[in-house]
This record gives C-alpha cells, sequence and structure tokens, in this order.
C-alpha cells in the first residue's frame, strides 16, 4: 500500500451495528423450531435453500465474473450423492455435507476444462453439463431413470425431529456459507476477484492469478449448490432427476442475483427473500408466474443492471455488511 | 407483488423507476412475506368437526389429461357429502381442498407441505403418474400424515421410493392401490389369444423407468405364455426416426404390437410405421401409457382405429360408488352432458380413490386420529366404483392390486356423438366386468 492522504476505512458505525445486527438475527433464527410451528419452520427451511443458491450463483457471475446457466448439475448431484450415501448405509444428516464435498471435488477437474470457456460459451458449456450430469445419474439402476427414488433413510426420524434438524441443517448452511464468503471477499481473494470482474486481462497483466482466483469461486460455488441440493432432497423426499436438474434452478438463482443486486453482498439474500414471496404469492398461476419472473428479471437487467441493493447502496452510499473499502 | 413492480418500471418510461417506488415494492414484498405467515395459524370455523382431505392431482400441463375430468367427480363427491359424514359416532363436517400440480413434481411436493402445515389436512389423497403420487407420497411419509394413492404401477410406487424387495415395508403412512406389471401379463396374455396370429410380438420399450421395468418383468412373462419378443433395444424418448426399428419389425413379421412410449413418440412412430408399410402386418396393437384417453386418440386420426388399450377402469364395470350411488354408466353420462366431451377412465379410478378414502374415514375408529386412519388403510377392504379394493392380501405391504382389463378403441358407429367408441375385449384380470365386443384385427 502506497502512502496516502486519504484514509481507508472497512468498517463504519453502520455496518458495525448491521453485523452485529445479523449475528443477533441468526442467533434468534436457532430458536425458531422450538417457538414456531411446522409450517414457519419448512417455509424458513426453504428460504434458507434459495438465499444459499443466490448467494453461490452470485460468488461466480458477481464477483467471478463468470455466468453459468449449468449450476444445476451440482444441485442435482449434491441430493444424488446424499441418496447414494444414504443408500450405503451412511447416516444421513452428516451425508448431506459429505455429498456436497464429494461433488465439489468431483467439480475440481470439471473446473479445469470449463474454466478455459468464456463468457457465453462458458454459460452454455455450463448447461451441457448439466444435461450430461443428468443423463449419467439417470443410468444409476438405484435411481431408475427418470423415475428416481426417494430419501426413505431419513424416515428413521419422526416428523418433527426431521423437520427441526434439517432446519438447522439448512440454517447453519446459509451461514457457514454466507460467512466464509464474507471472509474471503475480504481476504485476497475479494481482491482478485473484484479485478477479474471488471477485466480479466487487466487483472493477470497485473500478477493475479485469474485462474486460481476463478477456481475458488467455481469450488465454492459447486458445494455451495450441491448443499443446497442435498438439503432440498432432505425437505422434499423425493429425487426425480428431471426436477433437480432442471434449467429452472438456474433460472431462479438469475432471478434472485438480478433483481436483489448482482455483484454485491447483500442483495442475493435480499433476492431471495423477494423470492421467496413471489413464489408464495404468484406460484399458483403456473405458466404466468414463469413467464412473469422471466420478464421482471428481464426488466430489472434491462433498467435497473445493479438489482435493488445495488440501487439502494448507490443511492445512500449504504455498506451494511463491509467486504469492500472506501476512502474518507 | 413482483408484477406490480414491473408495471411501475413500464410506466415511469424513460426516466426509470423512482428509488422509492423500488423501496415501496420491497416493502410490499416484505408484507407479502409475512401475508401467509399470518394465515398460518388460522383455522376452519370449528377445525374439531370438520374432517379436511386434501386432494392433489394433474390439471394443467403436460399431464393435463389425466386430471380433466376430476373437478366434475370432486362436485358429484362433494354434493353427496354436502350433510357430512357420519364416523365413529360422531357427524363431521367435510372439506375437500383440491389443487393441482401443474404437472411438476416440485409442485407436487410443495402442495402437499401445505395442505398438512397450512390446511391440516386429515387425510391427503394423490391420484394419476409417479410425478404426482411420489412427492406426495413423501411429504405425506415425512410429517406423518395418512395418505392414499393410486393410478400408477404399484411397482413404481413401491420399488420406485426406495424399498427393497424381501425388507419390511419403509412406509408407515402412505398407501397406494393400482394395478402392477402382474396386471398387465394377464391382460395381454388374454387379449393376444383372442384372434389368431403367429404370436411374434415387436416391443418398443423406451430408455426410461417404465419401459426398463416392463423390458425387464413383463417380457420374460409374455415368453413363458408363449409369445416370441422381438425387441430392437431401448430407445430415448422424443426419438424422431424409427427406421431401424420398423424395418425390425417387418422383417420378424411381427402380427402383434406392444409399446410403452410417451404419448407423442407414439404418434410419431405409428405414423412412420404406416408409411413404411408395417402397419399391414399388425393384426394386434396393444398400447400401454398412452391409449388412455379419447382425445390423444382422436388426433391420430384413421390410424387410431382398432388400437388397443388397457383400461384400469371403464363405464361398463359393474360397481356402484358407495359414496354417491353412482353407476358406471350414470357416472360417464353425467360426465358427459355436463361437460360436452367424451368420457374418459379416469372419471372411475378418481372416484374409486374417494371411495377408498372415504371408506377408510367412516370405518376407522375417529378419523382425527392420524396413526389411527394409518392403521385402517393399511387393513382397508372396501367396495369402489372401480371393484374392490383389498390391502389385507397385497403382494407387499402398503399396497393393493387393481385389475387391467383389455379394451379397444373402434370406430363408433354412425350417428354417435364421438368418432371413437372404446369397448370391453377381455376380462382376465376381473372376471365380473362384461366383455362387449371381439377384438378386431387391426389391418
Amino acid at each position: 500500500m502506497n502512502p496516502s492522504p486519504l484514509s481507508i476505512h472497512r468498517w463504519t458505525p453502520l455496518s458495525v451495528a448491521s453485523v452485529a445486527a445479523v449475528v443477533g438475527a441468526q442467533l434468534l433464527l436457532v430458536a425458531v423450531p422450538l417457538v414456531f410451528g411446522a409450517n414457519v419452520v419448512e417455509r424458513l427451511t426453504t428460504l434458507c435453500i434459495y438465499g444459499i443458491l443466490a448467494l453461490m450463483w452470485n460468488s461466480l457471475a458477481g464477483y467471478g465474473g463468470l455466468i453459468s446457466v449449468g449450476q444445476q448439475a451440482f444441485f442435482g448431484l449434491g441430493a444424488y450423492a446424499a441418496i447414494r450415501l444414504a443408500d450405503a448405509g451412511f447416516p444421513v444428516y452428516p451425508a448431506l455435507a459429505l455429498g456436497a464435498l464429494l461433488v465439489a471435488v468431483a467439480a475440481l477437474p470439471m473446473a479445469q476444462a470449463m474454466l478455459r470457456l468464456k463468457g457465453g460459451e462458458f454459460a452454455i458449456g455450463m448447461w451441457v453439463v448439466a444435461e450430461f450430469v443428468h443423463l449419467l445419474v439417470n443410468l444409476d439402476p438405484l435411481i431408475q431413470g427418470e423415475t428416481g427414488t426417494s430419501l426413505i433413510a431419513l424416515n428413521s426420524f419422526d416428523a418433527e425431529a426431521r423437520r427441526s434438524y434439517t432446519y438447522w441443517a439448512a440454517l447453519a448452511s446459509m451461514a457457514a456459507l454466507a460467512w466464509g464468503m464474507f471472509f474471503l471477499l475480504r481476504g485476497r481473494l475479494g481482491t482478485a476477484a473484484q479485478a477479474i470482474r471488471d477485466n480479466e486481462e487487466a487483472a493477470a497483466s497485473v500478477g493475479v492469478r485469474v485462474f486460481a482466483a476463478k477456481r475458488t469461486l467455481f469450488l465454492l460455488s459447486a458445494f455451495g449448490c450441491a448443499l443446497a441440493g442435498a438439503l432440498w432432497v432432505a425437505t422434499t423426499i423425493s429425487f426425480q432427476p428431471k426436477t433437480y436438474f432442471s434449467v429452472q434452478w438456474s433460472a431462479y438463482m438469475i432471478f434472485m442475483v438480478l433483481v436483489g443486486g448482482i455483484g454485491t453482498f447483500e442483495g442475493p439474500i435480499l433476492g431471495a427473500v423477494l423470492f421467496f414471496a413471489v413464489e408464495t404469492a404468484f406460484g399458483a398461476t403456473g405458466v404466468w408466474y414463469m413467464i412473469g419472473l422471466g420478464a421482471t428479471a428481464l426488466l430489472f437487467a434491462m433498467l435497473l443492471p445493479q438489482g435493488l441493493w445495488g440501487a439502494i447502496e448507490k443511492r445512500f452510499g449504504l455498506r451494511l455488511l463491509p467486504v469492500g473499502y472506501f476512502l474518507k | 407483488m413482483q408484477e406490480a413492480n414491473a408495471t411501475h418500471a413500464v410506466d415511469s418510461t424513460g426516466e426509470g423507476p423512482s428509488r422509492r417506488e423500488f423501496i415501496r415494492a420491497a416493502g410490499a414484498a416484505g408484507l407479502a412475506l409475512a401475508l401467509p405467515g399470518g394465515s398460518l395459524w388460522a383455522q376452519g370455523a370449528d377445525p374439531k368437526n370438520t374432517l379436511r382431505i386434501g386432494f392433489i392431482s394433474p390439471r394443467t400441463g403436460p399431464l393435463a389429461s389425466f386430471g380433466e375430468t376430476d373437478p366434475h367427480v370432486l362436485t358429484l363427491v362433494r354434493k353427496a357429502l354436502a350433510s357430512g359424514l357420519s364416523s365413529g359416532g360422531r357427524q363431521y363436517a367435510v372439506q375437500i381442498i383440491d389443487r393441482d400440480t401443474q404437472s411438476d413434481p416440485s409442485r407436487a411436493s410443495q402442495l402437499a407441505k401445505s395442505l398438512i402445515n397450512e390446511e391440516k389436512v386429515d387425510l391427503m389423497l394423490a391420484i394419476s403418474t409417479p410425478e404426482v403420487v411420489n412427492p406426495v407420497s413423501d411429504a405425506c411419509e415425512a410429517a406423518g400424515v395418512p395418505c392414499l394413492s393410486s393410478v400408477m404401477p404399484w411397482e413404481a410406487w413401491y420399488f420406485g421410493r426406495g424399498a427393497k424387495p424381501g425388507a419390511p415395508s419403509p412406509y408407515k403412512w402412505s398407501f397406494h392401490f393400482s394395478f402392477g406389471v402382474g396386471s398387465f401379463v394377464r391382460a395381454y396374455t388374454a387379449q393376444w389369444n383372442l384372434i389368431p396370429t403367429n404370436r411374434k410380438v415387436g416391443v418398443l420399450y423406451p430408455n426410461d423407468a417404465d419401459g426398463n421395468a416392463i423390458r425387464a418383468n413383463l417380457a420374460p412373462e409374455l415368453a413363458k405364455a408363449g409369445f416370441t419378443i422381438v425387441d430392437p433395444g431401448p430407445y430415448e424418448n422424443g426419438t424422431t426416426d424409427y427406421t431401424a426399428q420398423i424395418a425390425r419389425f417387418k422383417a420378424e413379421k411381427c402380427e402383434i404390437f406392444n409399446t410403452f412410449p410417451i404419448p407423442p413418440d407414439f404418434a410419431t412412430f405409428w405414423r412412420q410405421a404406416a408409411q413404411q408399410g408395417y402397419t399391414k402386418t399388425v393384426k394386434i396393437a396393444q398400447l400401454a401409457k398412452t391409449g388412455l384417453f379419447p382425445s390423444t386418440m382422436e388426433a391420430l386420426g384413421n390410424l387410431g382405429f382398432n388400437l388397443a388399450g388397457g383400461a384400469y377402469w371403464h363405464k361398463h364395470f359393474p360397481y356402484t360408488s358407495p359414496l354417491t350411488g353412482l353407476s358406471g354408466v350414470a357416472l360417464a353420462d353425467g360426465y358427459e352432458a355436463a361437460s360436452g366431451k367424451q368420457w374418459t377412465q379416469q372419471l372411475g379410478a378418481t372416484m374409486a380413490l374417494l371411495d377408498a378414502g372415504f371408506a377408510a374415514l367412516k370405518t376407522t375408529a375417529d378419523p382425527k386420529n392420524k396413526a389411527g386412519l394409518a392403521k385402517t388403510l393399511g387393513t382397508l377392504n372396501t367396495d369402489t366404483m372401480a371393484g374392490k379394493v383389498d390391502f389385507t392380501k397385497g403382494p407387499v405391504p402398503n399396497v393393493a392390486v387393481t385389475p387391467i382389463i383389455g379394451a379397444q378403441w373402434v370406430k363408433a358407429k354412425p350417428g354417435a356423438k364421438h368418432k371413437l367408441d372404446f369397448v370391453i375385449t377381455s376380462n382376465a384380470d376381473d372376471a365380473k366386468v362384461p366383455v362387449g365386443a371381439k377384438l378386431i384385427s387391426y389391418s
């Protein structure tokens, strides 16, 4: 760092307060199953999973500049890995996390190949990967093609215990991934990632290890999406490959991130809450709901490319969670 | 909320939406989030004296033809239960809450959860295809709510959800009655012995769960019954060129043809088979999974006449619905009069599910006791619109097997309202069902 008349700040009183509030809120959320009924717990579980997906897509697109429409590959693989491990007799809740870890390991060779592609090629390439992985999973005799199977290992828990465990697992996963990303982005990787997003060649020319940074984000995103898939199968039990490897998951992630605010830390979480609300309100309208989602994402991309949080941030200079620096 | 937001964005063209509007939209969205939360605690007027039944089926999307007739059946049942249901010495009001899965398994699962958690249903009913029945059954298993389902092969329901052959049943809350591979074996061997053929069967089974299960389980049984199976191997759903398969069937002179395709694939295959001259050789064309409903058959035009199919219900089944007191013919005629459309076999299947569900509610000691109701379902032995449903002697626990009847689509008599008539040609799986017509050779 060069000496400068300007001083560099990271924390503001507001961000200190908001980080404290977030920590407090997360601790309060832990107590939800003790206070509220089944419906609130299950809905919050879904919201946590959406939150994970939004965070993970944003980590790729918002920070790594890697637009992927194939993250459902990891989502489906995470669910599949959990089912395979549970079928092999592995305790089912640890299987969710271990499965996601195995998917991240499998994503390593994938990263070596896919990260050589750029822009649109990468996006479509990831979709192809997702379709390919889908077909491979269909070949497994345990899955029986599109009929799929169910995570019946969870039947050994009674309804209430399983609901609470799954909720805690989802909450812990979202919090861990969000904090993990928070600290990663505050470190060397955050700086590198933003340099890459703004201009890859320029970043490389000043010594940023472009490939390594991208690979870290790719693996993080693969792990997070796989964990979301594993948690999803724990909440729905049924695994039908077509629904897990469906491109609609990518559409949901894109919606959440674009509307919430791409490249901001808070935006995707806001997007996940919004998406959850929209789904609750309009999900029953079928095709029109999908058209509405698409149109909204389109309008946001055209009229408000930085998303809701981006706009709020720009207007008020708000930084609730300090992942960047500012000058005074 | 998002839609309102989008309109704002369009209205204020040129300048883009104001920040305030966005904040307002965000606030409104937050409210929307809170609203369903607020209604969670809302209950029916008198929850203790009301039985709430969830009913989930596919009404829109690719599986819509299954759910098309459900509103009619539900109207009849609601009318029959208008004065409530008496069970365990008490009178209950009945509320049936029906939901459409839009043919999407994730949505089926979400609907089941919301019916369980928000509507607090006492019994769940789910019908038609694994895409509906399996996720709903799983959701009920997870939440400890009794669930009864029908109309998908029981093997795909029981083993398809992870149960292992020989092991005790892993299901405590979900029960299913439907046809299975055995039903097809009985129906086909009877049907194919009706007219003289060279007993060579060309089979077109896709590379999906149904196709592979049928290849593994049905084909050997048919071979045992004296038929020669000619299998050109699995094909992928959505294939558009069947020249190789047709050439093989032609070369082997397969006079019987059997297939388990998704409906659009059959239309493609059968048109190509006609162009390439294979259909002239075929004496019996036996369809499953497609050819269930008149609408899909009419779409085939003249090629649809004399195709043979299977029926899980037919209006000439000699049973009445205990719930509504309707006979098969009365149910079918009532539907035709109300909708102006031709009756379908789904009418009776949906009615049978409701018959069985309410029989369990009636006979159980306390219909509000979920564990007790699940126990009653496990030993349920009752009459329905589609015949007997008996859970006491199933091949596996939680399952009752129902028949498949051989039938054929024939050209309707002149002056009839509809183009095609669906007639019963063999009854090996349920001898009480009257055979209505002789099987006609396709070519």
